[in-house]
């Protein structure tokens, strides 16, 4: 009897023992899965910011150009809150942008303030040696809020600089134009431009652009007008559209 | 457990969880924030920007070193101290929390030279930037609070 009531409390205390361990495990199992638990929600919190941030960057564009936004570093000729925006990635040393360069000044002349024209650079440097440097030298006369006039000089004499020094035609437009050349020198060279205009070409990339000139009216890439009345068409019935 | 366990001990209950929750959320803005800068300069868009200068300020000479842009290193920086933090609140660990402390006066030095550079350099300012500064600043001000509690609990 002593003996049987001496086995119940060894049981007892074996099964107290087990318990304890089954507990302590417990706790140990417990904890484990709490440290997962607030490493996964770290790694799952991360990827969620990244997502998210990626995400809203990636859509950005095509929905800056739907919504007419247009970047503090734009050249805007034109109304830049009017409701039409036509955007243009071109090159300075592309021949069909030469081409059109004529048709967007008699637009923006004739639309007046009902359009804003963005021009962005695109240049596609392996087939066009000098087009980046063009691009740099109508940014750094822009630094002197000389671009339009600097861009149009670029067009107007593609010729001339296409097959010769760049560099020193450039220059020349520069004095042309009045501008502090030391300046000019040292802004074409400078990071700032280079930035700027690689920034350019990168939001082409990411809108899909593959040749120039390639042109967004209000968000929409549209097929290159043959001529100044298709083009004209073109924004005559985006604006019935938006009225 | 001898005298000096329970002194070294001691400390680690004397942080308010307060100022850990403070530490992983304004390191989780910063890294939300840098990380936003990065993905733009690195995909050339645009910002949106509230305030005229974001463009001048990325596109400066001072938006990077080398090739690698400064808001590339401020990821990188928000996210040690996020990742310490949790390490902290993981471990008890009181290294993780001590080594933040002295961290976040990397940032604030950083903030300093950024802000100097957009007040008088570029002269332009860029809302994410400012926001990256700020929030470095409480940052520091937290580990400042932090090292503040060790000295009173030891």
């Amino acid at each position: 009897m002593e003996n049987n009531q001496n086995l119940t409390s060894k049981e007892n205390w074996e099964l107290k023992k087990q318990s304890k361990i089954k507990e302590k495990e417990q706790r140990k199992i417990k904890k484990i899965l709490k440290r997962i638990a607030l490493w996964v929600s770290v790694v799952i919190g991360i990827s969620a910011a990244i997502f998210v941030v990626i995400k809203s960057v990636d859509n950005y564009l095509p929905g800056q150009l739907a919504n007419n936004s247009i970047s503090d570093l734009d050249w805007v000729k034109g109304n830049k809150d009017a409701n039409i925006i036509l955007i243009e990635y071109s090159d300075f040393q592309c021949s069909a942008c030469v081409h059109y360069f004529p048709l967007i000044k008699q637009l923006v002349q004739e639309f007046g303030n009902e359009i804003g024209f963005v021009y962005r650079h695109f240049p596609l440097k392996q087939a066009h040696h000098s087009a980046e440097l063009a691009a740099w030298s109508a940014e750094a006369a822009g630094k002197q809020d000389k671009f339009w006039e600097m861009h149009d000089m670029i067009f107007e004499n593609q010729n001339d600089w296409s097959s010769r020094n760049a560099e020193k035609i450039f220059i020349e437009y520069a004095k042309f134009l009045n501008l502090d050349i030391e300046k000019f020198k040292k802004d074409i060279n400078s990071k700032e431009i280079k930035n700027k205009v690689e920034n350019d070409f990168q939001s082409g990339i990411k809108a899909g652009i593959n040749s120039t000139p390639t042109f967004f009216l209000n968000g929409e890439k549209i097929k290159n007008p043959r001529n100044y009345d298709e083009f004209k068409n073109i924004i005559n019935q985006t604006i019935i559209k938006n009225s | 457990m001898t005298n000096s366990k329970i002194s070294s001990i001691k400390p680690l209950l004397k942080i308010p969880k307060l100022l850990i929750f403070a530490f992983l959320i304004a390191s989780f803005i910063g890294f939300f924030d840098a990380t936003y800068i990065t993905a733009k300069q690195y995909l050339g868009t645009p910002f949106n920007c509230f305030i005229n200068g974001c463009e001048d300020v990325i596109a400066s000479q001072y938006a990077t070193i080398g090739n690698i842009p400064t808001a590339l290193l401020g990821v990188i920086y928000y996210l040690i101290i996020f990742i310490f933090v949790v390490a902290y609140l993981d471990t008890k660990k009181r290294f993780f929390i001590n080594f933040i402390a002295k961290f976040v006066v990397v940032g604030l030095i950083a903030s300093i030279w950024f802000l100097f550079v957009q007040f008088f350099i570029i002269k332009a300012l860029c809302l994410y930037c400012l926001i990256s500064a700020g929030v470095s600043i409480i940052l520091f001000i937290l580990g400042i609070l932090v090292i503040k509690s060790k000295n009173i609990s030891s």
